[in-house]
């Protein structure tokens, strides 16, 4: 017997504190998971990130975040791909030292993965990245200088013909601050999530083009308290690898109408299910998603986050779990056509659409 | 071109569709949004608090 496909959209927001998948790369053991009872995942690069670590998983999709958003509101399809020509922007503001740390990863990619990195550029002025955190506790941030970021890319684009680009952008070393304190033993916001997302949001939108970015940063003394949530960012001299691994099969970003014209291109209406955080609800792609009547919301209890929006407090329909174990079932019930509620011990009534009951 | 961050109040709606695009009309008074969420929900008063970037296009990209 066929059956169609099952596609399972996973977001972790970035730099709202998630305590599962808002540090180094660690909500990538969930996606594995998830993977497994899928046809196909889509994510994004905060999910499967983890710096020097990262795990090729065959059957996901790594989706920029404002890609992500465009694609839930069906406007983008995803068309996936043998291999991305990737290109790189480093920032000029990255001391040559630790420029060429960026530069011998990217050789690194090349020989011991096969990865086709073609070319890279520096930008003609520092991206002068500046770190917030907002009222609500999310991290955010500016670049000063956007416009050098995108002449980088455009040139990577025109002149190079790349497909992916990936950037390394220097980020203020915040050594001795709480917030980096924090997350180094797991707890609080990463500090530089925010910003990140700003950067590869911005080539995304401008150029319709996957794209990722790593900071360049200095080195942290040794610090037996480490998190294991953390540890990933700390094995290494830069968080470059897991970008080019994940750029280097990002699906390209396709119009809707080339996207039913190929039957390889996967667009809004084949989502099934969406897994998100309980308390995270009120993302672009949510609420675009939540919208479909054959999306079934998936909301983590366990993993909590700075915010505070449930899904019923935005009208959405949402079944609620207490854990990605539990999550994944609801999804293996899912695909084997059977009602997740079922196979819990109280099953409700019948529900009656007529005025009377009398003939019932 | 710049960025900015915004933080507004936003009427909740009926459907989260809805919400969705009155996000999307607050912030284009400010700017083109890149990147948004709901950070919370006063339901009392029927607000979500919506923070997020928006790009404000400059003079013509120098070379």
């Amino acid at each position: 017997m066929n059956s169609p496909p099952l596609t399972v959209v996973l977001i972790v927001p970035t730099g709202v504190g998630a305590s599962i998948g808002g540090f180094a790369g660690d909500a990538l053991p969930v996606a594995r998971a998830i993977a497994q009872v899928s046809d196909t995942l889509i994510t994004h690069p905060n999910v499967l990130n983890g710096a020097q670590l990262y795990w090729p998983i065959p059957n996901a999709l790594y989706v920029e975040g404002y890609a992500l958003d465009k694609f839930a509101a069906g406007c983008w399809g995803l068309q996936p791909v043998h291999q991305n020509r990737i290109g790189l922007i480093v920032d000029c503001a990255i001391e040559p030292e630790l420029q060429l740390r960026h530069l011998q990863a990217v050789d690194a990619a090349r020989a011991t993965l096969g990865l086709n990195v073609s070319d890279c550029i520096l930008t003609d002025r520092p991206l002068e990245v500046e770190l917030r955190i907002s009222e609500s506790g999310a991290s955010w941030g500016t670049i000063g200088n956007p416009d050098s970021l995108l002449r980088a890319a455009e040139k990577l684009i025109r002149q190079a013909k790349v497909e992916a680009i990936a950037v390394v952008a220097r980020f203020p070393d915040d050594e001795g601050s709480i917030a980096l304190e924090n997350y180094r033993r797991g707890k609080g916001v990463d500090p530089l999530a925010g910003a990140e997302a700003v950067i590869s949001h911005l080539i995304v939108r401008t150029f319709k083009i996957p794209c990722a970015h790593a900071p360049a940063l200095s080195a942290l003394p040794l610090d037996p308290q480490l998190s294991p949530r953390s540890a990933a960012e700390e094995i290494g001299y830069t968080f470059l690898p897991c970008v080019l691994a994940g750029l280097s099969k990002a699906p390209q970003f396709v119009g809707p109408e080339s996207a039913l014209g190929s039957q390889l291109s996967i667009t809004a209406d084949r989502v099934d299910a969406v897994v998100i955080p309980a308390t995270a609800c009120g993302g672009s792609a949510i609420l675009s998603l939540s919208g479909r009547s054959s999306v079934q919301i998936i909301a983590v209890g366990d993993n909590k986050t700075q915010m505070q929006v449930p899904p019923e407090k935005l009208g959405i329909k949402a079944l609620q779990v207490n854990s990605y174990l539990e999550a994944i079932g609801v999804l293996v019930a899912l695909r084997a056509g059977i009602t997740p509620t079922s196979l819990g011990a109280d099953i409700s009534s019948l529900r009656c659409l007529s005025e009377s009951t009398k003939q019932i | 071109m710049t960025t900015h961050f915004i933080s507004a109040e936003v009427d909740l709606h009926d459907t989260a569709e809805e919400l969705h695009s009155a996000i999307e009309t607050e912030l284009q008074k400010h700017g083109e949004p890149l990147r948004w969420a709901v950070t919370d929900v006063d339901v009392d008063r029927q607000k979500a608090v919506v923070e997020g970037y928006v790009l404000v296009e400059s003079s013509p990209v120098a070379a």
